[in-house]
């Protein structure tokens, strides 16, 4: 049966991506050289714990999915997925490889487990993988993902009890398919921001670093917190991380914290923390 | 407006997206969408007016993409993600719509960002 090997959370920002882009060309912005060094030991890790299998959970910001029919939870089954145009063109990477397989088994289990999950055949993916993934993996890109697309854009959005729950559900499925494969689980959210409004830019580095310290041995307190609280301290958009909830819900209570790195280039709370299985 | 950021969800700090917005916007939303593929943004720049025409704007949601009035459009049920596609397309970016929400100028707004905030749940704002 496949193993989760381990687990990580991370920010995503249409600007890391174009940062990281520009800095590999001609050198980085110091506020983003930070984030990049602070961010090489997930890289050093997934080289260590070599992942056979992605499953990653994020939210589309509206560069796939439009409101003729915007799912508040999918999954996406296709032997590739290709990157979104979001508005200024593609940036120049590949698509990312799909595992069918896995996809269709993750959506059996889901949904006959309550998870009633739109499917997706065809699925482009914006910076909310696009933009960290580059920098954690190398190109040619040859570990099978499954994409899950988590409504954010929108409200009323999933509650934290039921993306943690999903996350449950997620990792039991992923330990029945059949195999032994090396299988990391993936959460990708913004951490403290608003990019509309009056408060545009609301940082609150506090809150961020208060997620990052509560997430692994107790994540309940964190679901416990209602949305409209973490979005009231730390920007409407800070509801993002309850995606987050995911990752840590499909992994098992026997963790160690392998990393974790927190900073404030710009408009985002930049954060990642690593979470390895001790029986890995 | 000042730096001072307030410790609550109402207008015009912050603008909730809920279901009631997005049935107002949903043919801005869908307009600002449509310039995700190249060709429309082509056909969009070459004739903005009857671009919109052609996608059911009403004259006062096209006068608000005219005068990039990002603060309206957001308030007329526009998706922050769709107008950020306009925005894009006309030569602007998240900034420039920030600062319109703001009440600043982009370089002011980028002189005092990250807005620095500390508050955690359950403590004291
Ligand atoms: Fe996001």
């Amino acid at each position: 049966m496949a193993r989760i090997v381990g687990g990580f959370g991370i920010s995503h920002t249409p600007s890391m991506g174009m940062e990281y882009d520009k800095g590999m060309a001609k050198g980085f912005d110091p506020r983003w050289q930070k984030w990049f060094d602070g961010t090489r030991a997930v890289k050093a890790w997934l080289e260590k714990i070599r992942p056979e299998r992605l499953v990653i959970v994020y939210n589309d910001h509206l560069n796939h999915f439009d409101f003729d029919a915007y799912p508040t939870l999918a999954i996406g089954v296709a032997p590739s997925f290709r990157q979104a145009d979001e508005g200024w063109g593609p940036r120049p990477f590949p698509s990312l490889v799909g595992d069918v397989d896995l996809g269709w088994h993750l959506t059996n289990r889901l949904v006959r487990g309550g998870y009633d999950l739109t499917v997706c055949q065809d699925l482009a993916v914006d910076h909310g993988i696009y933009s960290w993934f580059p920098y954690l993996f190398d190109t040619p890109w040859d570990i099978p993902i499954v994409p899950l697309a988590i409504n954010m854009v929108r409200h009323p959005i999933p509650t934290n009890e039921r993306l943690h729950g999903l996350g449950k559900a997620l990792g039991e499925a992923i330990r029945s398919f059949p195999g032994d494969q090396r299988t990391v689980v993936i959460s990708t959210g913004g951490m403290s921001h608003q990019i509309s409004g009056a408060r545009f830019g609301i940082a609150n580095e506090a809150l961020d670093e208060f997620f990052l310290s509560k997430i692994k041995d107790d994540v309940q307190e964190l679901v416990d917190i209602p949305q409209e609280e973490m979005m009231r301290l730390g920007g409407t958009e800070a509801s993002e991380l309850a995606i987050w909830f995911s990752m840590r819900g499909a992994l098992s209570d026997n963790l160690v914290e392998r990393h974790r790195y927190y900073t404030f280039p710009a408009i985002t709370g930049c954060g990642v923390i690593v979470l390895e299985e001790k029986a890995a | 407006m000042s730096n001072s950021v307030p410790f609550n969800l109402d207008p015009p700090g912050t603008y909730i997206y809920t279901g009631e917005m997005a049935s107002k916007g949903y043919q801005l939303t869908r307009f600002g969408l449509s310039l995700r593929k190249p060709a429309n943004r082509e056909k969009f720049l070459a004739d903005e007016v009857g671009y919109m025409r052609d996608a059911g704007l009403s004259d006062a949601e096209i006068a608000l993409v005219r005068t990039r009035d990002w603060t309206g459009l957001i308030q007329a049920g526009g998706h922050l993600q769709a107008m950020l596609k306009v925005a894009a397309t006309v030569g602007q970016n998240l900034w420039h719509i920030g600062a319109h929400n703001a009440g600043m100028e982009v370089e002011e707004l980028m002189k005092i960002t990250p807005r620095k905030v500390r508050a955690v749940p359950g403590g004291k704002d």
